[in-house]
């Protein structure tokens, strides 16, 4: 199978920029993505009410700042359920989801990639043309198409959009571990006799780690956006459970009597992925020439 | 030349029998395909004849070549929800979808290419850092909020434009201005970045040093040698003309490919999802294929690099 376009992809897959974040807005992004972490775990703590729980003489309230209680900061829907409770769990619902799935994205990728390197051939030509495949159908299209398939849960929907970018840790592996079997330190552990499991899991693999970190931390927001879109739809986090995503498209049937609803989690949202984006940038601008 | 084209073209045809073998072993995996191509409550004879017809009776590899052949024949099967072949159902669907998908393709390129370059070539400067922070925002609103937030101020506050449906090309304005944005901030980060990374370059700097005016540097080395990665983004784009718009169609209850697929899968209705993806990974190959064939044109390297070993 031809190389060529496969080289070329790699150099522009990630989008690239230099230089381009300033220290105080990367600074204002891991604050950021700190508090959502926080809570995330302290969801249960934290969260005024249940998210399910109903205050039916309170609906639609507005919230504090359009002239409402401290009863509901953020209001209420059109049930009276509390707005900011049901945010807070959908923070740890989407953070769970993106983390799942990033991580799942990451361990196959890799894995697959070691595959290739290792055993060359039949294997790699076959990863290859998985690439080939995945790269030739929108992500989108192909979650909706194995949801339809599959019918809808929560494990399938993770393990399904830990398949979002496979293919581009997958590349990343591939090469760095063919660089690094030429590079001789992988050659000379072969030769004191180490399986190849301790080559590539003890030696390969945290030579090449800083990389892969980079790419999930630029592929994680992605995965928040793919899942939001998907709740957004219906298609994704099934009621009564609740993520950013879901709760945007509830709230959007109430756009005119109740921006709230949709605006919070749509605000949380763009400020976790571009938080994130913006420390992936700067990871990958200081930390990490190769992926430039 | 010929040989790159061949090899192109065969890889094409390898990714189009992959994605239809995707199909082929889901929907087997998915339970029993005749039941489910024709609907859960569809009469035991009707499954029958089904399965006799697709030879679903047969040993696997059997079936896997009459479904190939099937599919070739552009059979489908039928949707579950009003009884039409699948394929009728998708192609009168896709007008609408372009309706919105081409103009704002061409608001991407026609914004989001300018503005890249002119970042790239006055780099630092309050411009590049404008157009930087928009082409971030880009990427990190979602459509449906973007979409969302075009409602609640132009239709909802200001109610100058309708906020969903398809009765006048007044009802297009936000989704396609939905689409174009984010597209052209997508495209003017590349852009910007492709541009930089040649600007570096030493050939730039031997052009100058030997005394070219920098409009000429620019136009001459700079632009072709910025416009491969540029020209792979846009096939991609061109790639999801039909497809892409699956989340802005739902925001505006447009009637398009993309509203089609979110009720298909809501309803399971398996005929019409396959044929969705079928469509959308032969636009997608096509288009791959093409900027392939163009990477030829743009940069001669390439035709020779297939041969090259890994």
């Amino acid at each position: 199978m031809p190389e060529a376009p496969l080289v070329v992809a790699a150099t522009t897959a990630p989008p690239k920029r230099r230089r381009a974040a300033p220290p105080a807005l990367v600074i204002f992004g891991m604050v950021w993505l700190v508090l959502m972490l926080a809570i995330a775990i302290l969801a249960d703590v934290i969260a005024p009410y249940a998210y399910t729980a109903l205050d039916l003489r309170n609906r639609l309230s507005p919230p504090i700042f359009l002239g409402g209680s401290w009863i509901h900061p953020l209001g209420t829907d059109e049930l009276g359920r509390d707005v900011l409770s049901r945010l807070i769990y959908s923070i740890r619902t989407s953070l769970l989801i993106a983390f799942g799935a990033t991580i799942i994205g990451a361990a196959v990728g890799t894995s697959l990639g070691f595959l290739a390197a290792h055993f060359r051939g039949f294997v790699e030509q076959a990863v290859l043309a998985l690439v080939d495949f995945s790269a030739s159908l929108p992500f989108l299209i192909l979650a909706l198409a194995v949801l339809a398939f599959f019918g809808n849960s929560l494990v399938l929907l993770v393990c399904l959009l830990g398949l979002h970018a496979w293919e581009r840790y997958a590349r990343i592996a591939r090469g760095l571990a063919l660089s690094a079997g030429a590079q001789g330190y992988a050659a000379a552990v072969r030769g004191l006799g180490a399986s190849p499991w301790r080559i590539y899991g003890r030696h390969v693999l945290p030579n090449i780690a800083s990389t892969l970190i980079v790419s999930m931390t630029l592929a994680f927001p992605e995965v928040i956006l793919l899942e939001s879109g998907l709740s957004f739809l219906g298609l994704g986090v099934q009621p009564p459970e609740t993520s950013l995503g879901s709760m945007v498209g509830y709230g959007r049937e109430y756009l005119t009597r109740a921006p709230w609803i949709l605006l919070a989690p749509a605000s949380t949202i763009v400020l976790t992925t571009l938080s994130v984006s913006l420390i992936g940038d700067w990871l990958r601008d200081g930390l990490d020439p190769t992926l430039r | 030349m010929l040989r790159f084209i061949a090899s192109r073209f065969a890889r094409a045809a390898l990714t189009i029998a992959m994605v239809v073998t995707f199909a082929f072993i889901v929907l087997r995996l998915s339970g029993d395909p005749a039941q489910i191509i024709m609907g859960a409550d569809a009469p035991p004879e009707a499954v029958d004849a089904f399965r006799t017809a697709w030879g679903l009776d047969e040993p696997l590899w059997v079936q896997y070549f009459s479904y190939f052949w099937a599919i070739l024949q552009g059979d489908l099967g039928r949707s579950m929800r009003d009884g039409r072949d699948a394929i009728v159902l998708v192609t009168e669907r896709i007008p609408a979808t372009l309706a919105l998908t081409l103009p704002a393709l061409a608001i991407k390129i026609c914004l989001g290419i300018p503005a890249g370059i002119y970042a790239a070539l006055h780099r630092n400067s309050l411009a590049d850092r404008i157009v930087m922070i928009i082409a971030v925002a880009g990427f990190t609103v979602p459509s449906f909020v973007l979409g969302l937030l075009l409602v609640l101020v132009f239709a909802v506050q200001l109610g100058w434009l309708p906020s969903g449906g398809q009765e006048s090309w007044r009802h297009g304005i936000l989704p396609v201005i939905t689409l174009g944005l984010g597209g052209a901030a997508v495209l003017a980060r590349f852009t910007r970045s492709a541009m930089l990374e040649v600007l570096g370059q030493p050939y730039i700097r031997t052009a100058s040093a030997k005394g070219a005016p920098w409009r000429a540097v620019v136009t001459g080395h700079a632009l072709p040698n910025a416009a491969i990665p540029t020209v792979t983004i846009i096939g991609f784009m061109v790639g999801t003309l039909i497809a892409g718009a699956v989340v802005v169609e739902s925001v505006f209850s447009w009637p398009g490919v993309g509203r089609l697929l979110v009720v298909a899968v809501a309803n399971r209705d398996l005929a019409v999802v396959q044929c969705i993806l079928l469509l959308v990974a032969i636009t997608m190959v096509c288009a791959n294929l093409i900027v392939d064939l163009l990477y030829g044109l743009l940069d001669p390297r390439l035709r020779a690099a297939p041969r090259k070993a890994a």
